[in-house]
């Protein structure tokens, strides 16, 4: 998220979010349905809504997601 | 690399993937579980792999917490490479096809980069100020010009209901993770707890908060 949060954003507490933890089983899944093209908001409805609002785990999507896109030599 | 080839692994040789998985997948799984000098090559391609894979994200993460380089970064990727292939042993039964093998190795790489980063910004960082940065907050938000005069009164507001509303812990939290925006992964290391127990706390922060400004007549819900 590179534009400037609004404050309902700033304070995000979706109902559906379901927390770090339940991304971890699930986050190469996610990002490898991004890669197919499908939206993974789909299949893991939680996973996005969390990611829109921790930027801890968003940091690890966005390393993994760079990592199964062209692997560990940058493209 | 710090690994021994008779480490056991759990369960059957690949014989839980998903009939969908892929061959070169398989082709890990079956190597890894094998016994004997198939499984001590691919051990060591492996873990080449994932230190390819730890520098690469351990750059990436190069100066989000703190000034780390060079050495001090690759020993960084080294440990993380180390500890991420263990994990991948530990759990290679766990593991159902599901994604492409390396996507599923790669994670453990980032969990193991992230979490030791962290860990090194924690031990050097000096203690957290406790000034709070209320100052900044109208910068960092985004309004619609027509809502200017409305954010004002919200944020004005959400200094006292951190006050009335808020446990002790979650306005910590919420001071630490959401004003000062510190990593709440350092801030998990700081009050001994891990980054989902501090992110349910951050969360029940923010129910609060919504809750009291609704309460106050500006309800974010609309």
């Amino acid at each position: 998220m590179d534009e400037k949060p609004t404050i309902d954003e700033f304070l995000a507490a979706d109902p559906l979010d379901p927390g770090c933890d339940a991304g971890v089983p699930i986050i190469d899944q996610y990002v490898e349905l991004e890669l197919a093209g499908e939206d993974p908001a789909l299949r893991f409805p939680g996973m996005a809504v969390h990611l829109r609002s921790c930027s801890a785990c968003r940091a690890d999507h966005d390393g993994l997601l760079a990592l199964a896109a062209d692997g560990p030599e940058p493209a | 690399m710090a690994v021994n080839p008779q480490t056991p692994i759990q369960g059957p040789s690949g014989g839980a993937l998903a009939p969908g998985a892929d061959a070169e997948s398989r082709s890990w799984v079956e190597a890894l579980s094998a016994p004997g000098a198939l499984r001590e090559g691919r051990l060591a391609d492996l873990h080449a792999l994932l230190l390819r894979a730890a520098r690469r994200e351990a750059a990436r993460r190069r100066g989000w917490l703190g000034a780390v380089s060079g050495p001090e970064l690759d020993d960084i990727a080294q440990q993380a490479a180390d500890d991420a292939l263990m994990a991948i042993l530990r759990r290679l039964d766990d593991y159902r096809g599901e994604s492409r093998f390396t996507t599923w190795a790669y994670k453990f790489v980032i969990f193991e980069v992230s979490g030791k980063l962290a860990r090194h910004t924690w031990r050097r960082q000096p203690p957290a100020a406790d000034e709070t940065v209320w100052e900044r907050l109208p910068d960092r938000l985004r309004a619609r010009p027509e809502h200017e005069s409305e954010q004002r009164e919200m944020l004005s507001l959400l200094r006292g209901l951190l006050d009335s509303e808020l446990t002790d812990r979650q306005r910590e939290v919420f001071v630490a993770a959401a004003l000062n925006e510190e990593s709440i992964d350092v801030l998990a290391l700081r009050l001994d707890s891990n980054r989902n127990a501090i992110y349910k706390t951050l969360f029940d922060a923010r129910r609060k908060l919504r809750a009291g400004l609704a309460a106050a007549g500006h309800d974010l819900e609309r």
